[in-house]
């Protein structure tokens, strides 16, 4: 009996360990506040302690984390604003080719550039930085079609493209911005 | 496949290098190994993706995350010990443990009997031992139990056995018995067997059943020993022997 609940204790921490600093980035990029963002890791590894042991599949614990605290973020923004509807539409070529000077950049702008990427495009967005998970990860915790994921990375990569490049302008750095395509065809 | 589409397509591609066998990428990547231009937009965007997953990683968590959380599960510990199929079997192995070495050692001359509040008690006992009914509150911290009976107005042990605070904890619940309160704590012992810290108040109906010194009492499988001190009336009881039970005492 006490091997047993302290092998519990033991996976908890490890998988606490493991997660909790990942699942507060993710936090971070989706909520208000550094506050926010705690409290909301806080109830998704509270949730895994009293319903973890649901989860068959151990191997989708990391997963089972990261869907359960979107869900709980969303469930929060339900009682504070409405989602406004985002059209989907192509993205311009040029916006995909923008491309900021990364030795300037630091985590603190690119968290913050990140958090002013629209809501809808910025959840993906993270998923597929901070853990890597795949487009069919994210399609599956999010629940949307794979296209749909796909075309939300692409919109949201240019959003942060923007943001960051806006950032620098405004600091004075020098910024290298490759000419799309269809400008340097037009040259040519 | 124009250029725009291989873009969309490749926003979806991992930095790491872990989808250079997904068919789904095949094409678009095969078209950036034929085109130079779209070849170092690609790269662009790896050295990109590669920038911004560095720098989200560098994000640091707060300081004292990692024990808030730990703490704050440790305090709202779920009825997941007793729902587990796999503790319950554990559970199970270590009463049937205790049954046996409890009937190997214990040579105690049996006492008559344990009184009314004694008997709700070691029932009370093996209903949360057998998943039968739930702890009030759950915790590793005997200290944190004895905290929240404060809060909760149950009766509560003044102070541990010395050999009890060093055991870890597993809940504790109030009850009554013929309108007494009664609290019970329960601890893990290191050999895998559990121990009871069971506290009520003196009354009429319980005064009687215990004196200032312990006194031992076997019931079934149930070693006893109960004592009164000031107002408080206290049991400590395990399922094994007496010898067992002195350790704590």
């Amino acid at each position: 009996m006490a091997v047993a609940t302290m092998h519990m204790k033991i996976d908890f921490e490890q998988l606490v360990d493991r997660q909790y600093a990942p699942l507060f980035r993710f936090a971070l990029s989706l909520s208000k506040s550094e506050a926010d963002a705690a409290d909301l890791t806080q109830q998704t590894l509270f949730l895994w302690a009293a319903k973890g042991h649901q989860l068959r599949d151990r191997s989708k614990a990391k997963s089972w984390l990261f869907t359960t605290l979107y869900r709980e973020f969303l469930g929060r923004r339900r009682h504070e604003v409405r989602f406004p509807k985002v059209e989907l539409g192509e993205v311009p070529e040029e916006e995909m080719s923008i491309s900021p000077n990364m030795n300037t950049l630091d985590s603190g702008m690119v968290l913050e550039a990140l958090r002013e990427v629209e809501e809808l495009f910025r959840t993906s967005l993270t998923l597929f930085y901070l853990e890597q998970f795949s487009y069919q990860e994210i399609a599956d915790m999010l629940e949307v079609p794979i296209g749909t994921v796909m075309s939300r990375l692409s919109r949201g990569k240019a959003q942060l493209r923007q943001r960051l490049f806006s950032k620098e302008e405004t600091l004075g750095n020098k910024v290298v911005s490759f000419q799309s395509e269809k400008r340097r065809e037009s040259y040519g | 496949m124009d250029n725009r589409e291989v873009k969309f397509i490749l926003s979806a591609y991992r930095p790491g290098g872990q989808d250079a066998n997904d068919p789904r990428f095949a094409e678009a990547l095969e078209q950036t190994r034929r085109d130079p231009m779209l070849e170092r937009w690609f790269q662009d965007s790896i050295a990109f993706d590669t920038a911004v997953t560095e720098n989200l990683h560098a994000v640091a968590a707060p300081p004292d995350l990692r024990e808030n959380i730990l703490a704050g599960v440790k305090m709202s510990r779920p009825p997941l010990h007793w729902s587990h199929p796999f503790i319950k079997w554990a559970v199970a192995a270590a009463m049937i443990l205790s049954a046996t070495l409890g009937r190997l050692i214990w040579y105690e001359a049996r006492p008559a009997h344990l009184a009314g509040w004694q008997g709700e008690a070691l029932r009370t006992i093996s209903s949360l031992v057998a998943g039968q009914s739930k702890f009030d509150a759950q915790s590793h911290s005997g200290a944190d139990l004895i905290a929240w009976l404060k809060t909760n107005r149950g009766p509560v042990v003044e102070r541990l056995p010395k050999n009890l605070e060093t055991l870890e904890s597993l809940g504790c619940k109030t009850f009554s018995w013929d309108g007494t309160p009664i609290s019970v704590i329960c601890f893990m012992r290191p050999d895998g067997g559990l121990i009871h810290v069971v506290t009520t108040v003196s009354t009429p109906a319980t005064y009687r059943s215990a004196k200032a010194e312990p006194t031992f009492v076997r019931q079934g499988e149930w070693a006893t020993a109960t004592w009164r001190e000031g107002d408080r009336i206290y049991m400590l009881a395990l399922e094994g022997s007496g010898e067992q039970l002195r350790v704590y005492l």
